[in-house]
């Protein structure tokens, strides 16, 4: 018996000291990461950083932009060295940004999608790109989604793409619901009519698609309330704001939907892809989404294109502002950082290259004219040049999104609720899910109960 | 290996001492034990001990860490799910041994008495495990359908009433349990009949010339020469059901209001999308440490000292 | 192996006399019904008219039920991957796929290049399922057989690592695997990152272990006063006796490599080293739902045929004689 405590006591002293000396290896090398070494080694010769998010192999043709962007964007700049390029995708994953980013594996420049910006911001784990953005030309010309990558006063990132919310509508399940395809509902009332008349159509056929888990829930809920004109957090996101008559009115219609008209299926959709399959599917009438839905339909969900269309959110009074955009790696150097911006300018700011090069993506068979990515006021030089060139060398049909362009103008963005919305959005999954579980959900209720967790969560945060 | 044996051989005609043999013995063992101890000592406890060390920590990987106590503790715990997901924890693992448990064992037993289609009915018992889970999900989103699914239109068969199924927070849990256990006990009823292959004939031949029937012969012979077995599954079922997330993560996304949130499908929140890993570590230490304290009864209860 | 006699009659068994039994079979139906295993059921008491209705009708619901239960994924994916997005969504779903058709299968092969994610994921499963076998048997021999000081310690060291969800040590298993500590090698992307963390199975060796008490220890003391090395014992008595169990584990590693896909996404983020699950795991957000279903058959297939084809030989004609020894 002796023997054997004695021998616990060996073996778990031995496991403290090995920890303790693994735990020194790691801080001396987490210091000193390739990048940084090549950078230091001498100012006059090349930067080098790295980059992610090419496109997947999958995706031919936009790989093939992306590495033709790679080659003429360091012959322009001779003195920066793009080392190393990586296409995993998604292009966020939250399972492996933070293990990259402790060991130094991280990308210098990444990849980053809205809801994630707020919190990798507030912990820290952005570089502050503020004194070197006015080397960017077009960074005066960026409409309010630049917004979310600021805090108080400082830059941490720029966004590359961004829409507003809209209506995805299918226009033949219009049509054989003998509905009006060009005459999308324009309240939330045209939307349950059209709604019960396309679940009247049989088995399978699903009015109106909304998920109701895996935080994609509450991420709708978000949407749909902003859309309302309410809110989800107060402007000093101390406090739940949603507790009100529009939080009520989007749980309501919802209700209304599931339970008296039954035109909502019985399935329950809890991640992206499965609204989007149900949508390519053809059975499905409308979802909440912004343009990019199209376009991910035709592109990686089989859908057919020409029978989806997008018109504006019913009764907007704020669009949800969906998008991503690059950030800089916190342990980068300046040097790296002025290295990562100009990359970040050339392939996704500059009008008429990169991403914006239209001429290009018309020849090689990309959609060209959906109206995204919003990057800059529709008053300013680049916003404008922007649009000709879409205008110019569209390949689309426009009036799939004219619906969404006309009825959208006007109505002001508004951005995700705070750094913790993805723990808001799993408190307002509760909610939703009843809703579309529980024929006697008590909405009130509900609504209260979520209500004093986002508080409760609010205050733990300070 | 090599040098082990040499002594082995001539140390017999060398009568060594109690001490030597036991030297001897030990450096043996320990050779055979080396690989082992080199994988689990820098893949599994070097990174448990960092894990111990991250969950009283607050880190962002980019300035050093700050301890911060019990902090990351007392986050999940006032996590309004923090209550739920251990209770849906533990009906989930109750109702998984339920089924999960009995059914693998008795289905071996069943496959160990056929003489025909044996390889076949072991090859269809195992394909769920080896079918991607995403497949599985597919499939039984459809079967669970409360409108058009396969389960209710049988049950429409018998004139019984349908289930809301995934979609109820009364049955959503025990619908996982029957996906858990389709998709797994293919690994049981495998490891079961290997242990029943082991068993020597002559027990059963003894205890029919002693009058015993089928079922106990079964109970009588089988279950106790396949007691050690069945006795690390159970434990081994149990500490791995405690650790459900696929089937939450892929079939409900934890709802409907979090009836399917369980402790490693809220850690996995916390870890990856509320971006706070510590807290999500404290979480799994808590677990950890759950399951280790069962788990050391469990071994004291079963008597059984070879471990 | 000869001097150990593992009864090579028996452990020939299975498939020999399965196919003696067919030929037999087309001249005379009413064989009766082989015993050479003997189990809890009687084989007097089998070979009564009664006891045959009994054992086929049990049979018969076996098979059928068993195969409606487990079989009608297989096809329902492998029919699947024929429909069109449109028609795999279909409520009530169609039994049939409305046209035959293979190109989704196609265009999952050429999309994802799967030719060479699978090459990869077999040398991660073959390496993993060699080190693993290595590894773990010889420790767990170790444990239960040579029995060291500390054995005990050792081994609920190694059964703590269970209680522990993988998912919160992925980080510091990260860290180790970028820079292993006092080697300072850097594994990413190398099939090692692989192969090394598969092999510290806690599972598999408390279950070898186990497995291994069961063996009677007059078997190993007859061969250890004939001489034989602890080596050379666990080489000739315990790995043949044990051949079952070691099917077993063999099975459960190479599937868990296969099928495993957020540690990989980790360590091999190299597009061309990547297994066959990150590829299509990190695509299926975007592809159509015909085209991952296609290529989840695809990557399947491996795993499913070795299965098939080893399981007869790990599995089948080892029977309780060969204990006796």
């Amino acid at each position: 018996m002796k023997s054997h405590k004695l021998s616990i006591l060996l073996v778990s002293g031995l496991a403290i000291a090995a920890a303790a000396a693994c735990g020194t290896d790691d801080s001396g090398n987490s210091g000193n990461t390739g990048d940084k070494a090549g950078a230091a080694a001498g100012s006059a010769g090349p930067v080098s950083i790295s980059v992610n998010c090419e496109p997947p192999k999958t995706n031919k043709a936009e790989r093939a932009t992306f590495e033709e962007d790679l080659a003429a964007f360091q012959k322009l700049n001779p003195n920066i060295k793009i080392s190393k390029v990586t296409d995993a995708f998604p292009c966020y994953d939250p399972r492996t940004f933070e293990p990259k980013l402790a060991s130094g594996e991280l990308e210098t420049v990444f990849y980053v999608n809205f809801p994630n910006v707020g919190r990798l911001i507030e912990s820290g784990q952005a570089a502050d790109i503020t004194p070197y953005v006015n080397e960017i030309k077009t960074f005066k010309d960026y409409n309010s989604s630049i917004d979310l990558f600021k805090k108080d006063g400082k830059v941490y990132g720029l966004p590359t793409d961004g829409y507003g919310m809209g209506l995805v509508y299918n226009k033949e399940v219009f049509t054989k619901a003998g509905l009006d395809p060009n005459n999308p509902p324009k309240t939330w009332a045209d939307v349950q009519a059209a709604a019960k008349k396309i679940a009247g159509l049989g088995p399978g056929y699903v009015g109106y698609g909304e998920y109701s888990g895996n935080n994609v829930g509450g991420w709708h809920f978000t949407a749909s309330i902003y859309g309302r004109g309410g809110s989800v957090i107060t402007d000093d996101g101390k406090k739940a704001a949603f507790n009100t008559p529009e939080g009520k009115a989007v749980l309501e219609n919802l209700h209304q939907m599931r339970w008296v008209d039954n035109s909502m299926g019985s399935q329950l959709y809890i991640d992206w892809p499965a609204l989007m399959k149900a949508m390519a599917g053809g059975k499905m009438g409308m979802m909440l989404g912004a343009p990019d839905v199209l376009i991910s339909l035709r592109n990686d969900f089989g859908g057919k294109f020409e029978n989806y269309a997008i018109t504006a959110q019913p009764e907007a009074k704020a669009l949800f502002n969906g998008g991503a955009g690059y950030m800089i790696n916190p342990k980068a150097t300046p040097e790296q950082i002025k290295a990562g911006l100009k990359w970040i300018e050339y392939k996704f700011l500059t009008p008429g290259k990169g991403q914006f090069d239209y001429v290009r993506a018309k020849g090689a068979n990309l959609t060209v004219g959906q109206p995204y990515p919003d990057l800059y006021g529709a008053d300013t030089p680049s916003g404008q040049a922007v649009n000709e060139l879409r205008k110019a060398n569209a390949n689309i049909d426009a009036s799939q999104f004219a619906g969404w362009v006309e009825g959208s103008k006007g109505i002001p963005p508004k951005a995700e609720p705070g750094p913790y919305a993805q723990e808001i959005y799993k408190i307002l999954d509760t909610p939703m899910s009843a809703v579309l579980t529980r024929k006697d959900a008590n909405i009130d209720q509900l609504l209260s109960d979520a209500e004093s967790k986002v508080n409760s969560l609010l205050a733990s945060k300070g | 290996m090599t040098t082990a044996s040499i002594p082995a051989a001539g140390g017999r005609r060398r009568q060594p001492t109690k001490l030597r043999r036991a030297v001897r013995r030990n450096v043996t063992a320990y050779g055979f034990l080396c690989g082992a101890l080199i994988c689990f000592a820098f893949f599994s406890w070097y990174p448990m001990v960092r894990e111990v060390i991250l969950s009283f920590q607050k880190t962002n990987f980019v300035d050093p860490p700050k301890w911060v106590g019990l902090e990351n503790f007392r986050t999940v715990v006032n996590d309004p799910a923090f209550g739920p997901a251990w209770v849906n924890t533990a009906v989930f693992t109750l109702l998984a041994l339920l089924c999960g448990y009995g059914i693998p064992f008795v289905t071996a037993i069943v496959l160990n008495e056929l003489r025909h289609a044996r390889a076949y009915l072991r090859f269809v018992v195992y394909l769920p495990v080896m079918l991607p889970p995403a497949v599985s999900v597919l499939l039984f989103q459809w079967f669970y359908n409360p409108d058009y699914g396969l389960f209710n239109q049988v049950l429409d068969l018998f004139h019984l009433p349908g289930l809301q199924w995934l979609n109820s927070t009364s049955t959503a849990l025990i619908s996982l349990v029957i996906v858990s256990t389709w998709m797994n006990m293919g690994s049981g009823t495998l490891i079961y009949l290997a242990a029943l292959q082991t068993i020597p004939s002559e027990l059963y031949e003894a205890a029919e010339l002693d009058g015993a029937g089928l079922f106990k012969r079964i109970w009588h012979v089988t279950i106790p020469q396949t007691k050690l077995i069945l006795l690390v599954m159970l434990l081994l079922q149990i500490v791995a059901t405690m650790q459900v997330f696929i089937e939450p993560y892929l079939l409900t996304g934890g709802g409907p209001e979090n009836a399917t949130v369980s402790v490693v499908y809220l850690m996995y929140q916390y870890a990856f999308n509320f971006g706070n890993l510590n807290a999500g570590n404290a979480l799994g230490l808590m677990l950890m440490i759950v399951l280790m304290v069962f788990s050391a009864i469990y071994l004291r209860v079963s008597r059984d000292n070879t471990v | 192996m000869s001097n150990i006699t593992v009864m090579p009659d028996r452990s020939a068994g299975a498939p020999a006399t399965s196919a003696r039994h067919e030929r037999r079979g087309q001249r005379r139906p009413r064989k009766p019904i082989n015993t050479q295993f003997r189990t809890a059921v009687s084989p007097h008491q089998l070979n009564t008219t009664r006891g045959r209705i009994i054992y086929w009708i049990v049979l018969v619901i076996v098979v059928v039920s068993f195969t409606a239960a487990f079989v009608f994924p297989l096809y329902w994916m492998i029919t699947g991957a024929m429909k069109s997005t449109e028609e795999l969504n279909a409520i009530p779903p169609t039994f049939l796929p409305s046209h035959f058709s293979l190109d989704g299968y196609l265009q999952a092969w050429d999309l994802l290049g799967l030719g060479t994610l699978l090459g990869n994921t077999a040398l991660y499963a073959g390496g993993a399922w060699l080190l693993t076998l290595a590894v773990d048997v010889s420790a767990a021999y170790a444990l239960s057989k040579l029995r060291p000081a500390l054995g005990k310690v050792v081994l609920a060291l190694m059964l703590s690592t269970l209680m522990i969800p993988p998912m919160v040590i992925m980080l510091p298993a990260y860290l180790t695997v970028k820079d292993v500590p006092f080697f300072h090698w850097n594994l990413l992307n190398t099939p090692w990152a692989i192969w090394l963390p598969a092999a510290a199975n806690g599972f598999n060796v408390f279950l070898l272990k186990r497995f291994f008490d069961s063996i009677p220890r007059e078997l190993l003391e007859a061969a250890e006063i004939d001489g034989a090395s602890p080596g050379r014992i666990l080489w000739s008595v315990v790995i043949p006796i044990s051949r079952p169990i070691l099917g077993v584990v063999s099975i459960l590693t190479v599937v868990n490599v296969w099928r495993d896909f957020v540690w990989p996404l980790l360590v091999l983020p190299d597009s061309d080293k990547m297994s066959v699950s990150i590829g299509i795991a990190s695509l299926s957000s975007q592809m159509p739902q015909n085209v991952l279903v296609a290529s989840l058959v695809i990557a399947s297939i491996p795993t499913i045929v070795v299965f098939f084809l080893f399981q007869r030989h790990i599995m089948a004609g080892l029977t309780a004689g060969s204990l006796k020894g």
